[in-house]
């Protein structure tokens, strides 16, 4: 007798570890993402350090940027991170009154965070500070830059897990959980490349 | 499988861990205003990777992953510590000129 061919036939491991690497397809799978992105930063990050150290002179960047408001997005960003991991407790725990809750809030501090980061843009341009200013601030443009985008994709991503991405919820809960876990750890990757933002190019 | 809920020691871990790296972020910021030149610097970046580690650490659980993700990042760390310090070395080494330098 034939069997009925299921989506998860088709696609081993998504919901239960692999022998071999001991982590589900997705985990893995998002791993190596943050590996590539390690690799994308840690180039903008060389390309600074290689700039500044072969520069004649550079500009105190503290006196550029607003430290203020870059040690407030730290805080916005680090805040968004454990009310994902709450999220995830909350859904795991099958409370999806409060998942969604701290889903939510996890995007509502991110948008805060593009807006603060909005306003300094919004500072520099009114004082004629552009990307073709100055290596820092060309540096400066393109590193935050990018770091916003990835915020607006992780934006993107959060929205859909907490809102019509739901439905993955009543077909496979523990592929929906897992789905939640990975947008995760690429959220904290997030955080994790802002505190490096922060410390080298606001303070030094 | 995953185990299905954080307890209360987890839960209350994880605030402490958040409230040490705003405290950090705090320290970081203290110490930039102490304008301690050189050694900041190297404070600033040794805080840094500190609050990067325990955040990846906890948030990131990678004290209960595989090997196969340590052993992606060490590769990830290996490879891009060599593309930083090759170049580098070439910068520091090489004879050159005050026009040759980059100007900002």
């Amino acid at each position: 007798m034939l069997r009925k061919i299921h989506d998860s036939d088709l696609v081993p491991y998504k919901v239960i570890p692999r022998e071999d690497t001991g982590l589900y397809n997705a985990k893995f799978g998002i791993w190596l993402f943050l590996a590539s992105e390690i690799m994308l930063f840690g180039s903008l990050f060389s390309a600074y350090i290689l700039l500044r150290v072969g520069s004649f002179s550079w500009p105190v960047q503290s006196e550029y940027l607003n430290v203020p408001i870059g040690a407030l997005n730290s805080v916005i960003l680090l805040s968004s991170s454990i009310f994902f991991i709450r999220a995830w407790v909350a859904l795991k725990a099958d409370d999806i009154v409060k998942y969604k809750k701290f889903m939510w809030l996890v995007i509502i501090f991110a948008i805060l965070f593009l807006c603060f980061k909005g306003v300094e843009y919004y500072q520099h341009f009114s004082h004629h500070e552009f990307p073709k200013t100055s290596v820092f601030l060309a540096l400066y443009f393109l590193l935050t830059g990018l770091h916003a985008l990835h915020i607006i994709g992780g934006i993107a991503v959060n929205i859909y897990y907490a809102g019509p991405g739901m439905y993955l919820r009543a077909e496979n809960k523990q592929w929906f959980i897992n789905r939640v876990e990975v947008a995760g750890l690429y959220w904290h990757f997030v955080d994790v490349v802002w505190i490096f933002l922060f410390s080298t190019l606001y303070l030094f | 499988m995953m185990k299905q809920n954080l307890s209360p020691s987890e839960f209350k871990r994880d605030i402490q861990i958040y409230f040490t790296i705003i405290a950090m972020t705090g320290l970081i910021l203290g110490i930039h205003h102490l304008h301690l030149g050189t050694w900041g610097i190297a404070l600033i970046v040794l805080i840094a990777v500190s609050e990067a580690t325990i955040l990846g650490y906890f948030f990131m659980h990678l004290m209960t992953k595989k090997k196969t993700i340590h052993l992606v990042l060490l590769l990830t760390l290996v490879v891009f510590l060599t593309l930083l310090f090759w170049p580098a070395w070439d910068v520091a080494y090489s004879p050159r000129t005050p026009s040759e330098f980059t100007t900002y």
